[in-house]
């Protein structure tokens, strides 16, 4: 194992988590945007907005990701639409994502316990304050555990995207393999790198749960 | 693309199987008298839930051949799902044998019986059951994870449907036709799993 060789190019994989930190972090604000359409869409109560998000939700979740990736670049040229391979990407992953996201926010806001709401509203709260200043807050609080783990597996599935030539870490350690012809030695030190990444993110989550849920443990 | 699907099942369940193994043997590691023990499955957990599935898969399937086996991908796709979903089996049997009623245990102590006896003929039959809900969802994911072996070119159906599409150029038909393949045998997981959780539940656990 040529370690000198491993440093040199260091760089370019560099470069790559940079890449993959970017997309996963787009990946995430994103990926929660639309699952809060969904759970709006879903507690609307009506059936033409109901059925369509329950559709979409189950065909997602029995579909490996790899799949739909193939499907958002290799299909959707066919209607017409054209979509670089990042762009490809990033909505794949926010396509998988959302739904898993929309379950675990529903989750949340129906674990609030109704008396917050009448509470609120016998204050004379209107409904949008009630959601913003007294449901949301709590809200979050729950969401954090469950979220961190389909955060973390977005940053790993970040990594399939190599597949459709984005430009991020998997991708470039294929590039550095081309040029050092040592694969295992490469995607082993990839593999601590992106462990490194993960944990830290891991970790710094779990600070964010408690710092949110102080209100709970003062 | 039939014999894809068949190659995706043969995966698929000897990926689960090795994962069983690995991750029940991975609990017991870590629930033993051995510091050592402990350390091993916890560095192993994090290992496999901190890296991409891709990139261990990389690591195994180039690494295989430095240990003298060569040309085996099927066997290095195997191994890399295994090893990675055994990591959450460990998990899910953990949180299952940590939720057995510690009255069963003191009981089984009570009665005279060894480490090993309790945990054969009292625990691990309730954890099981208790984990089967979690155990099943685990085996769906190994399913959805089964497509990146055509990474390294093993003939499973999404590959399969890759080589058919670059011969005939219809990428819809197929792509949605391999798509549909998966939703439906997750769909089949799915019923399965509510049959069994209902067949145990007269346990009444």
């Amino acid at each position: 194992m040529d370690w000198q060789l491993m440093f040199d190019n260091l760089p370019l994989l560099l470069e790559g988590l940079e890449r993959t930190i970017a997309i996963s972090i787009a990946g995430v604000v994103l990926g929660a945007a639309v699952a809060a359409i969904l759970v709006a869409l879903q507690r609307s109560g009506r059936r033409w907005l109901i059925v369509p998000v329950r559709v979409y939700t189950e065909v997602v979740l029995g579909m490996p990701n790899l799949v739909l990736l193939y499907i958002v670049f290799y299909v959707l040229p066919g209607v017409g639409l054209l979509i670089e391979p990042l762009a490809a990407g990033l909505i794949t992953l926010i396509l998988y994502y959302s739904p898993y996201f929309a379950e675990v926010m529903r989750g949340a806001l129906a674990a609030i316990p109704a008396g917050q709401i009448e509470a609120g509203r016998a204050v004379g709260m209107s409904r949008p304050a009630v959601m913003w200043r007294i449901i949301l807050p709590q809200a979050f609080g729950l969401m954090l555990p469950p979220m961190t783990n389909l955060i973390i597996g977005l940053i790993k599935d970040s990594s399939i995207l190599s597949v459709i030539s984005v430009v991020e870490l998997a991708f470039q350690t294929k590039q550095v393999i081309a040029r050092t012809y040592a694969p295992f030695e490469v995607y082993l030190l990839v593999a601590i790198i992106y462990w490194v990444l993960i944990s830290t993110v891991a970790v710094g989550l779990r600070r964010a749960e408690r710092w949110v849920t102080l209100y709970r443990r003062a | 693309m039939l014999d894809g699907a068949v190659v995706t099942v043969e995966l698929t369940v000897c990926a689960a199987l090795l994962s069983l193994i690995i991750g029940t043997l991975s609990v017991a590691l870590q629930l033993s008298r051995f510091r050592a023990g402990y350390w091993l499955s916890r560095s192993y957990v994090s290992a496999m839930r901190g890296t991409p599935l891709l990139v261990q898969l990389f690591v195994v399937f180039f690494g295989l051949p430095l240990l003298g086996i060569k040309g085996q991908s099927f066997l290095a796709a195997t191994l890399a799902i295994g090893f990675n979903s055994g990591a959450f089996v460990t998990e899910i049997l953990r949180a299952a044998i940590l939720n057995v009623p510690a009255g069963q245990l003191e009981a089984a102590q009570a009665i005279g019986m060894s480490r090993a006896q309790t945990s054969r003929r009292v625990i691990m039959p309730q954890a099981l059951v208790l984990s089967l809900p979690a155990l099943t969802t685990e085996f769906t994911l190994v399913l959805k994870a089964t497509p990146l072996a055509s990474v390294v070119a093993v003939t499973e159906l999404t590959y399969t449907g890759t080589l058919i599409i670059a011969r005939t150029f219809h990428p819809t038909e197929i792509l949605l036709t391999v798509a549909a393949g998966y939703v439906v045998v997750a769909l089949a997981f799915t019923q399965l799993s509510r049959w069994l959780e209902q067949r145990f539940a007269i346990l009444h656990l």
